[in-house]
């Protein structure tokens, strides 16, 4: 495989160049090939370099606020060239608020500041080398799950008050549980309902009653993505994709790692026809 | 027997002078006191005196100045609180000022937005999406009037971090005194005017280093004559801590730094007593306490011992090290900001207990963006708690005489000196900065630092360890993007209004004196201001004629 290469640019004024410098250095220890633009390049100037220097991505640093104007005149000047195809990733004094505004022109990632460079690291080569998939965030909410002591007397008032149409009900072997698929939008409600006394979701019934018990997003790539939220050190519950309902992949993560809500990935079976 | 005499004559030296201050500026109390009433001196001293005691501490006031640069020191008043402030338009930023000055803050402190700082109006391509962000925009003297509207000129002292175009921004501040009505020579402040620190830490350069010396030497020798009690350079080590280098490093560098200006100007034909007084200093107050006490002294006396062995300065106001001190902004995390307030106490006592003159406390939310109103006056209060609660303040040079303390000292000493040397061997700080010398040896250590702290051998609270996982985010603040098209607006019609004839005029005879090495600039570049002659028009002509830097 051919070496990563990097450009880091310093646009504008800004003269704080640690980080920047202190990125590049990590970047080159972890086996990439790093140019630094050094300081005052202009959008303009860093989008020729990008180019010329065939970079994989382009790393923008700003720490004088300017990053709100700059970043996104950095991915406009790529696709001006015909070079959007090269992803922005960005960092340096960037607030909380400003990270949608520059995801939704294009910039493709911020890292805020206390990011470890080795997980910097981890993910621009994850980005490069396989390509967008892992990388890609998770389509939509496939389904909200929700624990109930007994399908039959819950379906009532999603199926007939509200009107949602029942999709279909069926028995998942590998979580023991019954479950009912009520179609909303481009969502789902999935009812379950423990076939036995070993169902996690009898042991969750027991502990708190019945209520909402898991968000499932849908994906892709979900072995490989396991692997990689493994690496960045998030707990997973299941090790490899197990077969869920509608011979779906999928894997669940400790509800620890996300402000103690219990995430279901999801990934389609080529199966299911809708 | 000798030692004994020395000591005692030296003491009693030490009291007149510190009797004659005390006259001058009457002590705090009359008698200091713990809460257990007991008594507090001035100084406390080593009931046995050696030889050793003499050289290396001294006397408070006296050479070499390891323990303070006056006889009195807090004991009379206190250092200056002075909060670096600057935002979007010069009439906000008035209005902080104003209200930094009413909440007991003592002395001014202005932050320029980066085009201001490299010499380009708002309106300039390159100004884009910077203006006003990291400090106040000012094009004109129009813009420098209002930003101190109502502030007496000879009631505040200024400091003003302004480097490349600093002779620029000085004569705007003169031309804003006349118009108050306000003589020169009643001026007083700093202007950072420290363009080597910019070559290896800071970025804001403009021209190579040569020219760029010119401009600080002309105007070394024209403040001596009509700005005697204004500061003309504060070196800065500030900002080589920031970029990640050591404590031995910071002062090494700066002092170096402080080596070239002096060669400088001696080789301008100025007589080492008339500028030397007038140079300042600026340091970094970081997070290993008892370190950075041992740095504020070291730097002391090496200071003194360079200007008064190495250069034989006279007046022993050359010899002393006066230093401005800001908490370090790299030490702040943007993960649970409040404990910033704590870390920025613990800088502020350092920088207290290694005698400093000034002193800036960072805000809590700076890892995140410019401070609220809120934050700044959280840390304009920790000065003050730390000035009237804490007793620091109340004897001179406290943690002198700590073995450990004396132990860091002496080593910081020895290694700054090592790394001195090595920069006199290169040819000097200026050369050191042309070869990277400087940047290479701090992007090493901040290197360094950060592995250390992605394995966890440096501990920082919040960050690599007691990480909290969900947090509120503060309330930040922000600057008006309709700012800059405001700005651009007045801009122009400042140009609209003026007699462009005029400004011609002088811009040709700047023009004309740049070319002419011994000419000093000062003159006409007050000329330019007067007749609102924009930062970015006199730094065009001088780029014109110096050329500009591009970085190594």
């Amino acid at each position: 495989m051919r070496q990563i290469r990097v450009l880091i640019g310093k646009a504008g004024l800004d003269g704080h160049d640690r980080g920047a410098l202190v990125i590049a250095q990590a970047l080159r220890d972890h086996g990439m090939e790093v140019i630094y633009t050094g300081l005052r390049q202009s959008p303009q100037q860093i989008a020729q370099a990008a180019i010329q220097e065939d970079v994989d991505v382009v790393g923008l640093s700003s720490l004088s606020g300017a990053h709100r104007s700059l970043f996104p005149k950095v991915v406009e000047a790529l696709k001006e060239r015909k070079a959007d195809d090269i992803p922005v990733i960005g960092g340096g004094v960037i607030p909380a608020d400003d990270i949608p505004f520059l995801l939704e022109r294009g910039v493709k990632k911020i890292f805020t500041s206390g990011t470890s460079t080795d997980s910097l690291a981890e993910y621009i080569k994850q980005l490069v080398g396989n390509g967008e998939a892992v990388a890609e965030p998770p389509s939509k909410i496939a389904h909200i799950g929700i624990a109930v002591h007994d399908i039959e007397q819950a379906i009532p008032f999603y199926h007939d008050l509200l009107g949602l149409p029942l999709e279909k009900v069926e028995e998942v072997p590998s979580e023991q549980v019954k479950v009912a698929f009520l179609k909303i939008g481009e969502s789902r409600i999935e009812l379950l309902e423990p076939m036995n006394e070993q169902s996690s979701i009898h042991r969750f019934l027991d502990k708190k009653g019945e209520g909402i018990h898991h968000i499932a997003f849908e994906v892709d790539n979900l072995e490989k993505r396991l692997a990689h939220l493994k690496k960045q050190g998030i707990d997973v519950l299941n090790e490899t994709p197990v077969v869920g309902a509608g011979g779906s992949q999928i894997a669940f993560l400790h509800p620890k790692a996300a402000n103690r809500v219990l995430i279901e990935l999801s990934q389609h079976s080529d199966r299911r026809d809708d | 027997m000798g030692k004994a005499t020395d000591y005692s004559s030296k003491k009693q030296e030490w009291e007149q002078e510190a009797e004659t201050t005390a006259k001058r500026f009457p002590e705090r109390k009359e008698h200091f006191q713990t809460s257990s009433d007991i008594p507090i001196e001035r100084l406390h001293l080593p009931e046995h005196a050696t030889d050793d005691y003499l050289t290396k501490l001294g006397f408070p006031g006296q050479y070499p100045y390891t323990r303070g640069i006056q006889p009195t020191m807090y004991r009379s008043r206190y250092w200056t609180m002075r909060q670096y402030a600057g935002f979007g338009s010069a009439k906000e930023t008035n209005q902080r000022f104003r209200y930094l000055l009413e909440q007991g803050q003592t002395g001014l402190s202005v932050a320029f937005d980066l085009p201001t700082q490299i010499g380009y109006d708002s309106d300039d391509l390159m100004a884009e999406g910077e203006v006003g962000k990291v400090g106040v925009a000012i094009d004109s003297l129009k813009d420098m009037e209002l930003l101190f509207d109502n502030i007496p000129l000879d009631k505040v002292s200024t400091s003003m971090t302004i480097n490349a175009p600093a002779s620029v921004l000085l004569c705007m501040y003169i031309a804003v005194g006349e118009k108050q009505g306000i003589s020169a020579d009643k001026l007083t402040g700093t202007i950072q005017n420290d363009i080597l620190k910019e070559y290896i830490a800071r970025g804001t350069y403009i021209y190579p280093p040569k020219p760029s010396m010119r401009l600080i030497t002309n105007i070394f020798e024209y403040c001596q004559r009509q700005l005697p009690r204004f500061n003309t350079i504060s070196i800065s080590g500030y900002h080589i801590r920031e970029a990640g280098s050591t404590a031995v490093q910071e002062i090494a560098f700066t002092l170096a730094n402080g080596i070239a200006y002096v060669e400088a100007a001696l080789a301008s034909g100025l007589d080492i007593d008339t500028f030397a007084p007038r140079l300042a200093f600026f340091f970094n107050a970081h997070n290993q306490f008892f370190e950075e006490v041992a740095k504020f002294r070291a730097a002391r006396r090496i200071w003194a011992r360079t200007m008064k062995e190495r250069y034989k300065a006279k007046n022993p106001k050359s010899w002393k090290l006066r230093f401005h001190t800001q908490t370090g902004g790299s030490t702040l995390t943007a993960q649970q900001a409040d404990n910033n307030i704590v870390r920025v106490t613990l800088q502020a006592l350092s920088a207290i207990m290694g005698g400093t003159q000034s002193l800036h406390t960072n805000s809590k939310d700076e890892a995140l963006s410019l401070p609220t109103e809120e934050s700044a006056r959280i840390a304009l209060r920790t000065q003050q708690i730390l000035a009237n609660e804490s007793g620091a303040a109340d004897t001179v040079d406290p943690l002198g005489g700590s073995y450990y303390v004396e132990y860091l000292t002496d080593e910081i000493e020895t290694r700054a000196m090592e790394y001195i040397e090595k920069i006199d061997q290169l040819g000097g700080a200026v050369q050191a900065v042309e070869d990277g010398y400087m940047q290479r040896e701090i992007h090493h250590a901040a290197y360094e630092t950060q592995k250390k702290i992605e394995a966890d051998e440096e501990i920082i609270v919040g960050l690599n360890q007691f990480v909290q996982e969900e947090e509120a985010q503060p309330e930040l603040m922000k600057v008006d993007e309709q700012l800059e098209a405001d700005q651009i607006r007045s801009l122009h019609e400042v140009r609209n209004g003026r007699d462009q004839e005029l400004v011609n005029q002088c811009l040709a005879n700047l023009k004309k004196a740049a070319a002419d090495e011994k000419v000093n600039l000062m003159p006409y570049i007050l000329e330019a201001v007067r007749a609102y002659t924009t930062v970015g028009e006199i730094c065009n002509v001088l780029r014109e004629q110096f050329g500009e830097y591009t970085g190594i």
